[in-house]
């Protein structure tokens, strides 16, 4: 082997081993982040979320309203759908980056009126989220389920962004694809201020 | 060598790597069959591996397929009710089938839970979801119910609450009822909050 093919034999074996240990990193950092989605991040975590207030289907409908101002983001989830708690730590992110940029971001959750002292607070705390957050309670759901949209079956977790005029811009259905979510929300914030 | 190696190796890495990172979007599911629509036969695997037809499944005034799941609550809290409705309409010719679609429970799984869960209706095993494909179910519990034909008559939810003391709507028991007795189904389609159905590549 010559010099400089040596040379590149060793820049390629050591940009392999980076590239490898890069995706290790990534792929158990990941496995970790799931892992402990659940736990409080202590000590960071000490502020107590705000109370989660239980509102009526039409109650919903006026917190979707916009005044042409801000885009909005609605995600419905619930303690007990292990989706929703899986993206939940993706979201409060998504709130931090975007919500002093002019996004605003309401999470309603599908649990029991019964948890909304309880366990919702409890997971909210653990996740750290600053967001507001309802409780939908409601005895038919069918009729919110609609309103929101058509195309929706009631499968949790479901994230709609609406634009500063409230039209739907994005939805997705099932766990959220944050880099999708993020270039979604990058195309509205920021609009018309 | 040493090259060939470390290359395939990270090819395998990137590989399992996005494999790992690959979530299918519920948003790219078809959507579901309109109401009146005959719905094709398949084949599907029991949890002991023996295939069934819903040719074979069927029952002769009619057939409700159940998605379900071991693992989703709002599943779980309807299955007493599933249970009885298979009971109820058994002698009446109407047969429950579940399906379970979700990757993340094996056939194993879906045995264990009939077995703890008391349920007695046939449980397949929809690998690589195709049937939940087939009529674009999304959650857990989403009942399809077809008539004698395979005409689907109703798709929806069983009721309206997964609190079975907070229920004061039956439109899948409803929709059998109405068929038994030669009357149109009052409400062919009803929604409810569920698990999203896990999809997987296979």
């Amino acid at each position: 082997m010559t010099h400089s093919a040596k040379l590149i034999h060793v820049r390629f074996v050591l940009g392999t081993v980076v590239v490898i240990v890069s995706i290790l990193l990534l792929t158990f950092s990941a496995a970790a982040q799931s892992k402990t989605a659940h736990k409080p991040r202590s000590p960071r975590a000490v502020k107590s979320p705000a109370p989660v207030r239980a509102v009526n289907a039409e109650e919903m409908q006026a917190l979707l309203k916009r005044d042409g101002k801000r885009p909005l983001l609605v995600n419905y989830w619930a303690t007990w759908c292990d989706p929703c708690r899986d993206e939940f730590p993706d979201l409060v992110k998504i709130d931090r980056d975007y919500r002093a940029k002019g996004l605003d971001f309401i999470a309603i959750t599908l649990d029991d009126l019964v948890d909304i002292k309880t366990a919702v607070p409890k997971f909210l705390l653990a996740m750290n989220a600053k967001m507001p957050v309802y409780l939908l309670n409601v005895a038919d759901p069918e009729p919110a389920i609609n309103m929101v949209d058509r195309d929706w079956s009631g499968a949790l977790p479901a994230t709609f962004l609406y634009d500063n005029n409230g039209k739907v811009v994005y939805k997705h259905f099932g766990r959220v694809n944050p880099g999708e979510l993020r270039a979604a929300i990058e195309k509205q914030v920021g609009k018309s201020q | 060598m040493k090259k060939i190696a470390a290359v395939s190796l990270m090819v395998t890495m990137l590989t399992v790597a996005l494999l790992v990172n690959a979530r299918p979007l519920v948003s790219d599911i078809s959507a579901p069959p309109i109401i009146g629509s005959t719905i094709a036969d398949f084949t599907l695997a029991d949890p002991s591996g023996a295939a069934h037809t819903l040719a074979s499944l069927h029952g002769k005034n009619g057939t409700v397929l159940i998605f379900i799941a071991t693992q989703c609550p709002v599943s779980n809290g309807y299955n007493e009710r599933m249970e009885k409705l298979a009971q109820d309409f058994k002698a009446r010719g109407i047969n429950v089938v579940g399906i379970n679609s979700n990757s993340t429970e094996s056939a194993a799984d879906v045995k264990d839970h009939a077995a703890k869960n008391n349920l007695t209706f046939p449980i397949l095993k929809d690998n690589g979801n195709k049937v939940a494909d087939m009529l674009g179910a999304t959650r857990t519990p989403e009942a399809y119910f077809l008539d004698a034909g395979n005409k689907l008559l109703y798709h929806g939810r069983v009721d309206n609450s997964r609190d079975v003391t907070q229920v004061n709507s039956s439109e899948l028991r409803d929709a059998l009822e109405a068929t038994l007795a030669g009357k149109p189904v009052p409400k062919a389609t009803a929604n409810a909050f569920g698990c999203s159905i896990k999809r997987g590549a296979e």
